[in-house]
């Protein structure tokens, strides 16, 4: 990955031509909408977001792997720093620290190479990291010799670890794959597309409740939609994804429909558990970080090893 | 079995600009690795560039919150007084900043929160709420609050009148009020200049002043300043 290659990739011309016509396409509907008298103001406050960050998506990709590792790895650090400032974990330094060192050594170990295979990117570190991680977490009570409420910290700390720095940070290490392009754009693409369509079929057409006491506003009928564009996507980008057969573009259109309504409701869980509305307010019209990246945490680990076990990276 | 007890942080679903302007604050390990590297810097820069000398640094050893008055030709006193705290009380030092000026932008509030560790003061229409948020952060221990009872800097270099909100605070808190003196910013950085110019800078630390409910502001006001102006004279 890098300016040139990136330039004259059939596949990064295509995924970057769809994101522009969805912005046109998108910036029209709700001009027209505002024309109209309708209410989108909050819509339009995300919209205005989209504007600043697929560019910049673009920007990362057109700089080449080391650029979108570290945007990877920064994600996952703020993303983090958001669930520890709402949980409280945030005033722990030892278990915050562990936990950011664990992100910037997962990012260490999607950068370097294979050293016995020299393919880049060290997966069996990679793989093998939590393993370190969450020991050192455990060392924090006992470096600290304290007991009260610590189960809950290294609890905490495992969890946002293993979720928001290793599963999620299977993104970047899509980086290191020959098909990175593809894999990648496709992703943030389809995911970002199943978001949009579960609230767009939600409120077309959505009466019943998915999980009421998760997240009230979401409806059965949204799944549904969401699945039904997740299902549809692979097929419409078939020929950017390297030689997938008919059942594998299934399988991913169900990796992220499912997938990515499953992010969504886990980070609802959370966020209802702690009893916050949003995460953060990094993002305007959308949230916080993780409220922006909650569907794209699942699927990442989930769509980089189906891929990687048919296609290898 | 029980639930968890989360406990977001204070300034939690707040904007960045506006956690920036609360104090206290909840700063995370960044905010605090920025403004310790920020202030060795600083150290380095006073010794070096203006040949930074303290004097009395034993009157800030002892424990607990404490109110620090300084004379204020230019803006090297606030360095020069965050740069005289000892390392691990910088990010419980909170320099009373006018918020009209260094809040009046992100650019400006983010440089003086994340490294000074300003506290936005309203010196025309909040003042008392200002001083209120004062009080707050001294009630925390071992908080130092560093003000400029002048209000603003001066134009000719001598100390002016003290403004009755310090002696509102000390009467309020009952926390010790710590007179310190900077002889030099004038000469290096005065009122109007855009940049400062080298020369010898020297802050004197006095002793601790008590004063209780009774005192009156004038006359706590008229202390406080004729000890900063003693510690003029000091060698």
């Amino acid at each position: 990955m890098n300016v040139n290659s990136a330039l004259s990739s059939p596949v990064f011309q295509l995924f970057s031509a769809t994101a522009g016509t969805l912005m046109l396409v998108a910036g029209a509907a709700l001009g027209t909408l505002k024309l109209f008298g309708r209410h989108v103001d909050h819509a339009l406050e995300s919209y205005k977001s989209w504007l600043i960050m697929v560019p910049l998506i673009l920007l990362t990709m057109l700089l080449g792997r080391v650029a979108v590792i570290v945007a990877v790895m920064l994600l996952a650090a703020f993303g983090f720093r958001e669930f520890a400032r709402a949980t409280g974990l945030y005033r722990d330094w030892l278990y915050t620290g562990s936990v950011l060192a664990g992100i910037v050594a997962l990012g260490a170990a999607t950068f370097v190479p294979d050293p016995r295979l020299g393919s880049p990117g060290w997966y069996g570190l990679y793989m093998a990291m939590p393993v370190f991680v969450i020991a050192a977490i455990l060392l924090a009570p006992v470096l600290k010799n304290r007991s009260d409420g610590q189960l809950q910290r290294m609890a905490l700390a495992i969890f946002a670890f293993v979720y928001f720095g290793w599963m999620f940070m299977h993104l970047g290490f899509l980086a290191n794959s020959t098909h990175a392009y593809a894999y990648l754009l496709f992703l943030l693409l389809a995911v970002e597309a199943n978001d949009i369509a579960a609230y767009i079929s939600g409120k077309l057409f959505g009466h019943r409740p998915l999980r009421r006491a998760i997240s009230p506003n979401k409806t059965v009928e949204g799944g549904l939609g969401a699945l039904a564009v997740s299902l549809a996507l692979p097929w419409l980008f078939w020929p950017a994804l390297p030689n997938f057969t008919w059942a594998q573009l299934v399988l991913i259109g169900v990796v992220v429909g499912v997938g990515g309504q499953l992010g969504d409701l886990i980070i609802s869980t959370i966020k209802r558990d702690i009893g916050v509305k949003d995460m953060g307010t990094a993002i305007r019209g959308h949230g916080g970080i993780l409220d922006r990246i909650d569907s794209l945490i699942f699927v990442a680990p989930l769509f980089f090893h189906t891929v990687r076990w048919f296609h290898g990276l | 079995m029980r639930s968890w007890r989360y406990q977001p942080v204070r300034d939690f679903g707040l904007p960045l600009k506006e956690r920036l302007q609360r104090c206290p604050r909840e700063p995370g390990m960044l905010v605090y690795a920025s403004r310790l590297v920020a202030n060795l810097v600083l150290r380095l820069v006073l010794k070096t560039l203006f040949r930074f000398r303290v004097h009395g640094r034993e009157h800030l050893a002892e424990p607990g919150s404490r109110i620090l008055v300084c004379n204020h030709t230019s803006h090297l006193d606030t360095l020069c007084l965050t740069a005289a705290m000892p390392i691990a009380k910088i990010h419980r030092t909170y320099p009373a900043a006018a918020n009209d000026y260094f809040f009046s932008d992100f650019a400006r509030t983010a440089f003086s929160s994340v490294f000074i560790n300003a506290l936005p003061f309203d010196r025309r229409r909040g003042a008392a709420e200002s001083l209120e948020r004062c009080v707050r952060v001294l009630k925390r221990p071992d908080m130092s609050l560093i003000l400029f009872p002048e209000g603003t800097r001066t134009s000719n270099g001598e100390v002016a009148r003290f403004r009755s909100g310090v002696a509102r605070l000390a009467r309020a808190t009952g926390l010790p009020v710590v007179p310190c003196h900077v002889s030099g910013g004038f000469e290096c950085w005065p009122k109007g200049r855009w940049l400062p110019r080298p020369g010898p800078l020297v802050l004197h630390i006095g002793e601790a002043l008590k004063f209780d409910e009774s005192t009156d502001a004038a006359s706590i006001c008229r202390q406080l300043r004729e000890a900063v102006i003693a510690l003029e004279d000091k060698p």
